[in-house]
């Protein structure tokens, strides 16, 4: 099984204290095409650490100093997005059911069975790209709107509340016909076509 | 079905014959010291036979008993009481004391012997309470007939209960454990110790001895000699021994008085110190007996938590290696399938074989730890030993910033069976491990260092961690006290256990950091002057 994205600006990290794992596990993803960070233990990656980094984290639970649960809870409290797939040696149910409380994206034994891997890695790639391509259009979107007028800004919000242009002409003390011109404009500017858009748009920029 | 009042097979019958034939011998032994020319004897040890077989076969020993009982009457005594009371008196005696065998059949079970206290008290409540009543009800039968004088009743039914609950009491026990197969393998087993030998010999040698005026002054008032030789046995070997001691006792008794010439002996006075004597044996035995038991499922318990132990670590160690072998082995699929030759897919195969030689060392850890149980003492160098074990916590110690140094005296041999001090040591280190692992990284130390001291050598593993505390010293060796999350904590009670077996001993010393010691002892001394000398590892 191959990839079938393009992942080069997205990163496997990954966290397992024994050498040869490291080293296996980081040649098998690289061949697959992966762009791999290798760390012995969890200290290292904290210490490494920007919250700029995108891609996912490959866990081992048990290791010596602080385990993979604890570097999941502490990476979680640093507000650290990068989904976390647990490995463990031994598929103790408590261990995954302490690792899915903290949010885990999946649960993987070792020996690690390389189908299951790609396709973890790959499902937490997708969460991270959606997670990516929302906060990108929110960032476009939040950029746009500074252009609105004042009026052109009022007028929205009433149109993203739900109000009919007759009712927005009343409230705001204009003709119906200026209310179109204004919602034209706004439209043009942020580059919506249709209202749903608009709506979609304006909640992504300030969800309340 | 066959008749339960039968012998079942011709084996049976043969064994009945044979039974018939010892009990009438053994009754013309025993009729000594006869109270009317009855068979009211201070000791009749001929119903401890037919009681044992009576456990083993139930009820179809009753007619041999029966056969023999009238054989002997027959034999032995000519028939005092005339044929038809004879029968009568037999088929009596049949009764009481198959009613006692049937309880004591039920009561212990045939594979079952007097293992415990509770179990002793059962079975003497039994002989005492059986062959009392069916004692009474004997001489009361020869009362009625008038063969005892009407005045002595209660004098000859207290003889003949006496007699025997005397011989029931000191040869039961032996017959018995012949009887039954797996204290008969112990008692195989106890033969060949030169101890044996010698308690058995004490005692012979102490009645013959006391007997014969030898020890002391006056004949029979030293037998509290024969605590000697009936407390080593019992202290010893338990029940098994006593059983032995008891026996030769009260062969040793009845050979001096029948054929040693000690007349004007209390002969039932004697039987009854004999069979106090064998009781105080029998109780201690009893104890040890217990006591060994509780060990020995104590040991077997800490095996198999070991083994617990053992395995929980291994499903990690072992998937290491499989999880770096099942990747490497994929990452030479998709190399091939690409066509790909390059040096890489040489270098990752012989990764692959690197791992696949750590899995298999991990099994034959295992299958060393196992068999642990038999030492095989081999000559060892002690510096090679405590570098070896060193040497696999390199990798660790350098990954995590632990100063890690040893001084062992090089040349040193030690009688010691490597794989397990080899254990011993990996356990100290490893705790030594995750001791400083909680300090900070900077100042973390861990020290091996062998001293030859009088003819031992003293191992001390230190480190820089926090320590123990003085009432913790002593708990730490406990099974379950460990203080860590994981694991049982049994590494430091097997590592004791393995350090003991050897001779030595282990144990922590309070003080501001972790420092466990251990001695082994050395086969020569050549070395006690032998400096350590430093080497630095790494």
């Amino acid at each position: 099984m191959s990839k079938t994205h393009d992942n080069t600006e997205l990163t496997v990290f990954l966290v397992d204290d024994d050498a040869a794992v490291r080293d296996a596990l980081g040649l098998l993803l690289g061949i697959q095409g992966y762009r791999i960070a290798l760390f012995a233990n969890a200290e290292d990656f904290l210490k490494a650490w920007r919250p700029s980094w995108l891609g996912c984290l490959l866990i081992d639970i048990r290791m010596p100093g602080m385990d993979g649960l604890a570097l999941q809870q502490r990476l979680k409290q640093d507000g650290c997005a990068l989904p976390v797939i647990i490995i463990t040696g031994h598929g103790d149910v408590d261990l995954a059911r302490q690792a899915f409380r903290a949010d885990a994206h999946d649960f993987l034994e070792k020996p690690l069975d390389e189908d299951k891997l790609v396709n973890a890695i790959e499902e937490a790639f997708v969460d991270v790209r959606e997670l990516a391509t929302a906060s990108a259009r929110r960032a476009s979107a939040q950029a746009r709107f500074p252009s609105l007028t004042p009026r052109e800004r009022e007028v929205m919000e009433l149109v993203v509340a739900g109000r009919h242009n007759r009712d927005i002409a009343v409230l705001l003390d204009i003709s119906a016909r200026t209310v179109e011109v204004h919602k034209a404009r706004l439209m043009d500017k942020l580059g919506v076509d249709n209202i749903a858009d608009l709506v979609r748009m304006r909640l992504l920029a300030d969800p309340e | 079905m066959p008749s339960p009042l039968l012998p079942a097979r011709p084996v049976e019958w043969l064994l009945a014959v044979a039974f018939i034939a010892l009990y009438v011998v053994l009754d013309w032994a025993s009729f000594m010291d006869p109270l009317f020319a009855l068979n009211i004897t201070p000791w009749n040890p001929d119903p401890a036979i037919g009681l044992v077989l009576w456990l083993r076969f139930g009820r179809r020993i009753a007619l041999p008993w029966f056969l023999a009982l009238v054989l002997s009457e027959i034999v032995v005594r000519q028939m005092p009481a005339g044929p038809v009371l004879t029968v009568v008196l037999a088929a009596q005696l049949t009764a009481g004391y198959g009613l006692t065998g049937e309880v004591l059949h039920r009561v212990f079970s045939k594979s079952t012997l007097v293992n415990s206290r509770e179990r002793l008290f059962n079975w003497l409540t039994i002989v005492f309470a059986g062959l009392a009543v069916n004692g009474a009800a004997y001489v009361a039968l020869l009362w009625l007939a008038g063969l005892v004088p009407p005045g002595a009743f209660v004098t000859a039914s207290v003889r003949y209960i006496i007699g025997d609950i005397v011989g029931v009491v000191m040869s039961m026990p032996l017959l018995w454990m012949l009887v039954v197969a797996s204290s008969r393998a112990r008692l195989a087993a106890i033969v060949r110790s030169w101890e044996t030998a010698a308690y058995v010999l004490l005692a012979a040698c102490l009645v013959w001895g006391v007997f014969q005026g030898h020890i002391g002054t006056e004949q029979y008032k030293h037998l509290y000699f024969l605590f000697m030789p009936i407390v080593w046995a019992a202290a010893r070997h338990g029940l098994a021994g006593t059983g032995l001691v008891a026996f030769t006792l009260q062969a040793s008794i009845i050979t001096v008085v029948r054929w040693g010439g000690a007349d004007g002996i209390p002969f039932a006075e004697l039987q009854l110190l004999g069979a106090a004597l064998s009781l105080v044996g029998f109780f201690i035995g009893v104890i040890v007996d217990e006591q060994r038991q509780a060990t020995e499922g104590l040991k077997q318990s800490l095996r198999l938590a070991a083994a617990g132990e053992m395995a929980a670590a291994l499903a990690h160690e072992l998937n290491q290696p499989m999880a770096a072998l099942s990747a490497y082995g994929k990452a030479c699929e998709h190399l091939i399938a690409r066509g790909d030759n390059s040096p890489l897919l040489a270098d990752t195969i012989g990764k692959m074989v690197r791992e696949a030689n750590r899995a298999s060392q991990v099994v034959r850890r295992v299958r060393e730890f196992f068999r642990t149980g038999a030492m095989h003492l081999e000559p060892g160098n002690a510096h090679d030993i405590i570098a070896s074990v060193c040497a696999q916590f390199g990798d660790k110690c350098r990954a995590e910033a632990i100063a890690l140094t040893m001084a062992a005296p090089p040349g040193l041999v030690l009688r010691v069976d490597r794989l397990q001090i080899e254990l011993v040591l990996r356990n100290l280190l490893a705790n030594a491990v995750d001791a400083v692992l909680e300090t900070a990284p900077a100042g973390r130390r861990i020290h091996v260092g062998a001293v030859a001291r009088k003819g031992q050598l003293e191992v001390v593993v230190q480190d820089s961690g926090k320590g123990v505390s003085r009432a913790m010293a002593g708990r730490l060796f406990q099974p379950f006290a460990s203080g860590k999350s994981s694991g049982l904590g049994l590494g430091l009670v097997l590592s004791r256990q393995i350090v003991e077996a050897h001779g030595g001993s282990l144990w922590a010393e309070a003080c501001g950091q972790g420092l466990f010691k251990f001695l082994l002892p050395m086969p020569g001394a050549e070395h006690d002057e032998m400096e350590a000398a430093c080497v630095k590892h790494e």
